[in-house]
């Protein structure tokens, strides 16, 4: 008999046996004590490149333009967080850790450790990664980031007249990417990968 | 993963410990510092995870109050300063008919970093002193801070857009005020207090609960 313990109770339960897909809950605090996903390693390869390659006009192409006192003028996501660099340091370093640093940086191990499983390979670099993922997700901040553009957009409407631009569509589907890879990833799973079992 | 386990009880008391990162466990001995799967630090339960929330509410309580009370944001116009606090900043939302929006904008930087700071005061008090409140209501409380604090960074992105925006220097231009390096603050210490407050511990303070 396999047993598991629950990350949020402690509690050690008989390991059930899942079909792909399903989830097993703690009988004690009914929170998810085990995923059976079916990791597709070469769909998450293959989604996490397309991010990063989206990743550069998103951050880079103008969100936004706006037509104030006769000029047009064009913002990008970048721009506002290294604007803030000498007034305040902390919330432009914030900013730009959850926008930018930590979507970037989780792509990029997804990438590594999916192509790691892909390859077939283990190196030693694979375990620290791995930890950086765990950490990664909690910082990553693209959905947030999104609503506060929307919250942003309708606060300028009232100053002036607001245009979208290309980087909007960008940063839309870099937010779809990243949101259908987080679907897909399964921390467990590649650290199962890593131990070879 | 160990067949000699007993289901029902916790390991802790089966002398087991669950690595967080990997999610392998081991022995628990004092020869034990690191997890023997992935080499991560491993403990039974987060080390001075009460201490370590405590401090960094405690910081996030200090730092509330010039968040609140300072403006967040100034709005240079025509070489006049106005400046803006969060909570006239939803005002004129309120008042210029984007409800919705300011309805967000209140929740996201008034009632979510307030309610973060008296939840988990509330779960650590009820963990320290043993109040035998429902374990899993507990949890529950704790899963949904957890998952809505990072809503609270919203408003440090808008700052941001808006001072990308406005940079017209004398004429029009918006810039960052005392209170975002505060609220800043508030935020990142409540995110770091969450994520240092151990939930296993309300299992070990109600140990008669089912």
């Amino acid at each position: 008999m396999q047993t598991i313990i629950c990350s949020h109770c402690d509690l050690v339960s008989q390991k059930p046996t899942l079909a792909a897909g399903y989830v097993a809950k703690c009988p004690r605090c009914e929170r998810i004590l085990y995923k059976n996903k079916a990791v597709n390693a070469n769909k998450l390869f293959a989604l996490s490149i397309t991010a990063l390659l989206i990743c550069i006009p998103a951050f880079s192409s103008p969100l936004i333009s706006i037509h104030l006192l006769g000029i047009t003028e064009e913002a990008n996501l970048l721009q506002g967080a290294i604007m803030m660099i000498d007034i305040a340091p902390i919330v432009s370093f914030v900013v730009l850790f959850c926008a930018v640093v930590a979507p970037v940086l989780l792509t990029l191990c997804i990438t590594f450790s999916s192509g790691c499983v892909v390859f077939n390979k283990r190196p030693s670099l694979l375990n620290p990664v791995l930890k950086l993922t765990s950490i990664l997700f909690h910082w990553s901040m693209l959905e947030v980031y999104l609503v506060s553009f929307m919250v942003a957009v309708f606060k300028l409407i009232s100053y002036a007249d607001v245009y979208f631009n290309s980087g909007l569509y960008f940063f839309v589907a870099l937010l779809i990417l990243n949101m259908s890879m987080l679907c897909e990833y399964s921390n467990t799973k590649y650290w199962e990968y890593l131990r070879n079992e | 993963m160990s067949d000699l386990l007993k289901p029902g009880i916790s390991a802790m008391q089966q002398g087991r410990q669950l690595c967080k990162v990997c999610t392998m466990d081991s022995l628990i001995s004092a020869n034990t510092t690191h997890c023997p799967y992935c080499g991560s630090p491993i403990s039974v339960r987060i080390k001075h995870s009460q201490q370590k929330m405590w401090a960094l509410l405690l910081t996030a309580i200090v730092f509330i109050i010039p968040a609140n009370l300072y403006p967040i944001t100034y709005l240079l116009k025509n070489s006049t300063l106005y400046p803006d606090t969060i909570f006239s900043g939803i005002i004129s939302l309120f008042d210029s008919g984007m409800i919705g929006i300011a309805l967000i904008v209140f929740i996201a930087s008034i009632l979510v970093p307030i309610l973060k700071i008296v939840a988990l005061s509330f779960i650590s008090l009820a963990v320290h002193f043993q109040w035998q409140f429902p374990p899993k209501k507990q949890l529950f409380a704790f899963k949904i801070v957890d998952w809505i604090g990072r809503w609270s960074v919203l408003d440090l992105f808008v700052i941001s857009i808006m001072v990308a925006v406005f940079d017209k220097g004398n004429f029009l231009s918006v810039y960052p005020g005392i209170a975002a390096t505060s609220f800043t603050v508030v935020v990142i210490t409540t995110l770091f207090a969450a994520q240092s407050f151990d939930t296993r511990l309300i299992w070990d303070a109600n140990t008669n609960a089912k």
